[in-house]
């Protein structure tokens, strides 16, 4: 309890003093970094739980071709869930004597559990929370274009006829999207049984949909799995997610990156201010063991006392993070859906631990001085406790950052290289650091000295005074490096996964997809676009095929038992023929079949498959696959794996053929392009004249995705602030702590003679000869993190980034001058007299 | 060579026996006390005179238990020091020993009020603050409670120093060039301070100083010579 108010009492008193200011600010910044990332991240992260529950239309869809059991119902609903049901089947709709195949949807009340349907109604569209009442159907417009009916005008299906009410121009779950080559029609269920649609041996698909929390679904985990074995399509949104695109993955890494390049730069400030707080707390120590203090209620108090501060830090921070994370939610608000759970307290938590950490790791191996001050220095001030070595402080700070990476990014071995690789980097800098001090003095020592009061002699001076203070200097240097290259760092990656985002979606990205073109109407179709598109894609040929041996066994039997086969050998792949690469795919192992090569009969094919298939499915170079397609088997050995662009809006394949081996199999054609809005009349001819071909409009999500990337661009940028903001807290900690030295010289020169604006000069001149040391060696340190980061994390081509080389040096003069400056004008105005005093007394 | 005006009716509240103290300098090894010997009594006024550098403050540092000898016995309140650790040793001042130091020794941070606190603070009671108040008026300086040291004179930031060696009511009271970086009358005026406080508290006091104007106002006067102590008369004091 004493010790518990005496801290307080100590703090408050220690309030006035610029390293706890330095500290608590350092502190705070760091949490308010990691609260604002942490409480962002769970909530996107749940959010986009929330919205991918809405692609799909449900938390939970499970999917069989029997009616779902009243039991089963029962069960969920029990669960805490809410359930919305529906049939999907192809049927054929006819008005007049025109016939369509449809793809039908039979909602019920509850539809849609997730999200509005956006309706045509003939007098203005509207967004409904329910399908269409029974006796009415609602149809795609392209249905309504093929068949040439209006709203308001009846269309037949199985054997009841319908009123069309509305033009369906958005459905909430369109998961279905790409494969829904059908047009839709959407039904009310209790008109189903008048179709008379539901026969035995109909291909019915019954849908169950189920939207709650995690927990609820989590509670029926174990029926869900009992339902998977007995053959029942169950997808889970925890599992399932729809990847929003590697743009999200590549944002959240960034945000995380930023989080920890802040901690990070906030323990470096929090080391710098330590190291003031504790030579300024040294003759309190030496003090309060002379009055009898033992070592334990030193080393209690001055804990206690950091404790406390960092308590309050944490709160502020905490605070801050709040509203930072709610700045980031404002601004990615459009793309985000609207009801995102609330924060929940483990970011909170986070926070106040990383901040306690940063101070045990980066404050504690130098407190431990304060504990070890001996009595007698109260009589002879030269007894310093030893100064702890800069490598233990650098060694424990390393240990716990490299944990907080551990535990922040999950990846174990990714923390220790980064360690590893980080501690390195120091060694070397501390080297390089060395060698460009004594060249500094190197080179002032040849610069001539006739201005003895000019702007050289000040460079001189300040130049020698940098150097020779070589050990305070070089800790300096090393944290100033640090800190521009994290903030280097920050900024680089920002840029270049900005300009990656915008080359991955330029103006004319491919928004139509064509499917369907058969052989006969390719070379017609093909003249149509072209007239009109500036950029497409060829015209792919489609075979379907089922992937069912690898090397002669049956390809499920590859997957090992406690996995789940993947999706790509449950269902049909679409296979494709061509002699080149195309477009947009590299080459990663292997080499491109020679299309020329003479194909043999009874030796399989030379096929290339898409990396990411290759390794789920665990195949390699030189293995045969065998497919089926339609009644043949057709195996093809893989002669080079391909990596390709999902996101790049053009047709891509898992498996390409060499030309001659597919043609004979029923295939039809895809391809992609990009018309301006004011060229939809060509939309309007390839409808009419190619009938049967589907169009597929991708411009929503195409804007989708672009406005996401703007948004994440907004939303990193203001991380990126809070990580400039940490590093100025760097440079401010660090001067804090060096200016008493400063005022101590200043005085000196000052008794010597040298007038106030000397003074400043030197000053100066030694602030902004560090900063372009510091400047130099950061950016060297930046390009090399940059590399390891772009390779490891983002997955971005590595480059050098030479306005780096400059930016950094004159910045760094700028900011450390700048700031520098501004600490000393005080120190300056002083009476030497007074300075030389106080230097004395703390 | 010993200290011969013991006086076994009185009680022993420091005691010192064959206490040498050497340090290591390079090569060699310096003697700075040599086979030393120091009895002190309840209430009594000692002043250990010497040059600069003789080791005055060497010695006071052992005595208050600060640091501990290359050899010999010191006996504080009649516990060995040399038995102790540094934290019992430590403990063995709290509440029992006060200081007075040349360079005064108060923090920067702290206002006089403060400052005069910080020794009560290890071991805190209900009425620190008006004790450290009243003692602050006592040596005149109830109107600057809230200054910070650089506001206040050399004289001024001692007679605080004064008033935080008394207040915790001591048995026992160091002081080492207590007028050291004083002018001759500010520094007689702690001086009568410091002895009209010890002579009201009944406190001992043990003073170490090159000043004999300072060293005659001690009941004994001790001179430190070649790392021992000697017995000065009066009229070798006012000399």
């Amino acid at each position: 309890m004493k010790a518990f108010s005496l801290s307080l009492k100590g703090l408050r008193r220690d309030l006035r003093a610029a390293d706890v200011r330095a500290l608590f600010v350092a502190l705070m910044l760091a949490v308010a970094a990691s609260t604002m990332i942490g409480f962002f991240l769970d909530r996107l992260d749940r959010g986009l739980t929330r919205q991918a529950g809405q692609l799909m239309g449900g938390d939970l869809v499970l999917e069989q071709s029997d009616p779902f059991t009243k039991e089963l119902r029962q069960t969920l609903r029990d669960a805490g869930l809410t359930l919305s049901q529906q049939v999907d089947l192809v049927s054929m709709a006819s008005r007049d004597n025109a016939f369509q195949p449809v793809s039908l949807k039979v909602v019920d009340p509850a539809y849609p559990l997730y999200g509005q349907v956006r309706v045509e109604r003939g007098d203005g569209t509207e967004t409904l929370a329910h399908g269409p009442d029974p006796g009415s159907v609602w149809v795609a417009p392209r249905l309504a274009r093929l068949m040439g009916f209006e709203i308001g005008d009846t269309l037949r299906i199985g054997e009841s006829t319908f009123t069309v009410s509305g033009l369906v121009e958005r459905e909430p779950d369109q998961s279905a999207g790409f494969s829904a080559f059908n047009p839709r029609v959407m039904m009310h269920r209790d008109d189903l049984p008048a179709t008379g649609l539901v026969q035995p041996g109909s291909r019915l698909e019954y849908e169950l949909l189920a939207k709650g929390p995690p927990d609820a679904v989590a509670r029926v985990q174990s029926r869900l799995d009992r339902l998977r074995d007995n053959g029942v399509e169950v997808r889970d949104v925890r599992e399932d997610r729809p990847r929003l695109g590697g743009a999200l993955d590549r944002a959240q890494r960034y945000l995380s990156l930023s989080g920890l390049a802040a901690v990070l730069l906030a323990g470096v400030a929090v080391a710098m201010a330590t190291r003031r707080y504790v030579d300024r707390h040294l003759d309190t120590a030496a003090l309060l063991r002379c009055f009898g203090a033992s070592q334990r209620q030193l080393s209690t108090l001055f804990s206690l006392q950091l404790m406390w501060l960092a308590v309050a830090a944490s709160v502020a921070g905490a605070l801050l993070g709040l509203a930072g994370q709610a700045g980031l939610l404002a601004i990615l608000t459009r793309f985000l859906p609207l009801e995102l759970p609330p924060p929940g307290p483990l970011p909170l938590l986070m926070g106040v631990f990383t901040a306690l950490a940063i101070l045990v790791g980066f404050a504690g191996p130098m407190l431990l001085r304060l504990k070890c001050v001996s009595a007698l220095k109260v009589l002879r001030r030269e007894l310093d406790p030893m100064p702890v070595s800069g490598w233990v402080v650098i060694g424990v700070a390393s240990l716990v950052f490299g944990a907080l990476l551990w535990l922040y990014s999950g990846d174990f071995m990714l923390s220790l290289g980064l360690l590893v690789g980080g501690e390195l980097a120091l060694a070397l800098l501390w080297a390089l650091g060395h060698v460009l001090l004594t060249a500094l003095l190197w080179l002032v020592r040849g610069a001539a000295g006739d201005d003895r009061h000019g702007a050289r002699h000040a460079w001189r001076l300040g130049a020698r005074q940098l150097a020779r203070r070589r050990q305070a200097s070089l800790g300096q240097l090393l944290a100033f490096s640090v800190t521009f290259a994290a903030m280097a760092i920050i900024a680089l990656v920002r840029g270049d996964l900005v300009s990656a985002w915008e080359a991955q979606l330029p103006e004319n990205t491919p928004n139509y997809f064509a499917i369907n073109i058969q052989p006969d109407e390719r070379d017609g179709f093909r003249e149509i676009v072209e007239n009109a598109s500036d950029t497409r894609s060829d015209l792919y040929p489609i075979v379907r095929g089922r992937l069912v041996t690898i090397n002669d066994q049956p390809a499920e039997a590859t997957v090992s038992a406690d996995q789940e086969a993947p999706d790509e050998l449950r269902r049909a792949l679409n296979l494709t023929w061509r002699a080149t690469l195309p477009a947009g795919n590299r080459i990663v192992a292997g080499e491109w079949f020679d299309a020329d090569a003479p194909a043999g009969d009874d030796r399989p094919v030379p096929i290339s498959m898409e990396q990411g298939l290759a390794e789920r499915l665990d195949v390699s170079l030189g293995d045969v696959l065998g497919f089926d397609i339609g009644s043949e088997h057709v195996s093809g050995r893989v002669t080079s794996l391909r990596s390709l662009d999902w996101e790049s809006f053009r047709p891509n394949f898992f498996v390409i053929f060499p030309p001659g081996a597919l043609e004979r199999f029923s295939h039809s054609y895809i391809t992609s392009f990009h018309l301006e809005n004011d060229r939809q009349a060509t939309i309007g001819k390839l409808v009419s004249r190619y009938p049967s071909v589907s169009l597929l409009n991708v411009d929503a999500i195409l804007e989708q995705v672009r406005e996401l990337l703007a948004q994440v661009t907004r939303a990193i940028e203001l991380v990126l602030v809070f990580v400039l903001l940490a590093g100025v807290s760097v440079l401010y900690a660090a001067l804090t702590a060096s200016r008493p030295m400063r005022a101590h010289e200043g005085a000196l020169l000052r008794v010597f003679g040298a007038g106030d604006r000397m003074i400043a000069r030197i000053q100066g001149a030694e602030f902004a000869l560090l900063g372009i040391a510091s400047g130099l060696l950061g950016a060297l340190l930046a390009e090399a993190a940059a590399l390891g980061v772009y390779l490891v994390w983002f997955d971005l081509p590595p480059r050098l980034h030479w306005p780096l080389w400059i930016v950094l040096p004159v910045g760094g003069a700028l900011l450390i001058g700048g700031i520098g400056h501004l600490l000393t004008r005080s120190v300056r105005r002083q009476a030497p007299m007074e300075s030389l005093r106080l230097l004395g007394e703390t | 060579m010993v200290d011969d005006s013991l006086n076994d009716s009185k009680v022993s509240i420091l005691h010192a026996a064959q206490v040498s103290q050497r340090v290591r300098s390079g090569e060699r090894v310096l003697t700075i006390l040599d086979d030393l010997a120091l009895e002190v009594h309840t209430g009594e006024s000692v002043a250990i005179l010497g040059s600069s550098g003789s080791g005055k403050s060497t010695l006071l540092g052992l005595l208050a238990g600060l640091d501990t000898p290359s050899e010999g016995e010191i006996q504080l309140f009649g516990e060995s020091l040399t038995a102790l650790g540094e934290d019992g040793r430590a403990r063995l001042r709290a509440g029992q020993v006060g200081f007075v130091f040349q360079n005064f020794q108060l923090l920067p941070t702290l206002t006089a009020l403060e400052n005069v606190l910080l020794p009560q603070e290890l071991a805190p009671s209900s009425d620190d603050e008006q004790r450290a108040r009243t003692w602050l008026s006592r040596v005149g300086l109830g109107e600057r409670l809230d200054h910070l040291p650089k506001q206040l004179s050399g004289g001024e930031q001692q007679r605080v120093a004064v008033a935080r060696a008394f207040v915790s009511h001591p048995r026992l009271v160091f002081a080492d060039e207590p007028t050291g970086n004083l002018d001759r009358a500010t520094g007689a005026h702690i001086i009568d301070l410091l002895f009209e406080l010890n002579r009201e508290m009944g406190t001992t006091l043990v003073l170490v100083t090159h000043d004999h104007a300072l060293a005659s106002r001690c009941e004994r006067c001790l001179r430190l010579e070649e790392g021992r102590l000697q017995l000065m008369d009066h009229a070798e004091v006012a000399s």
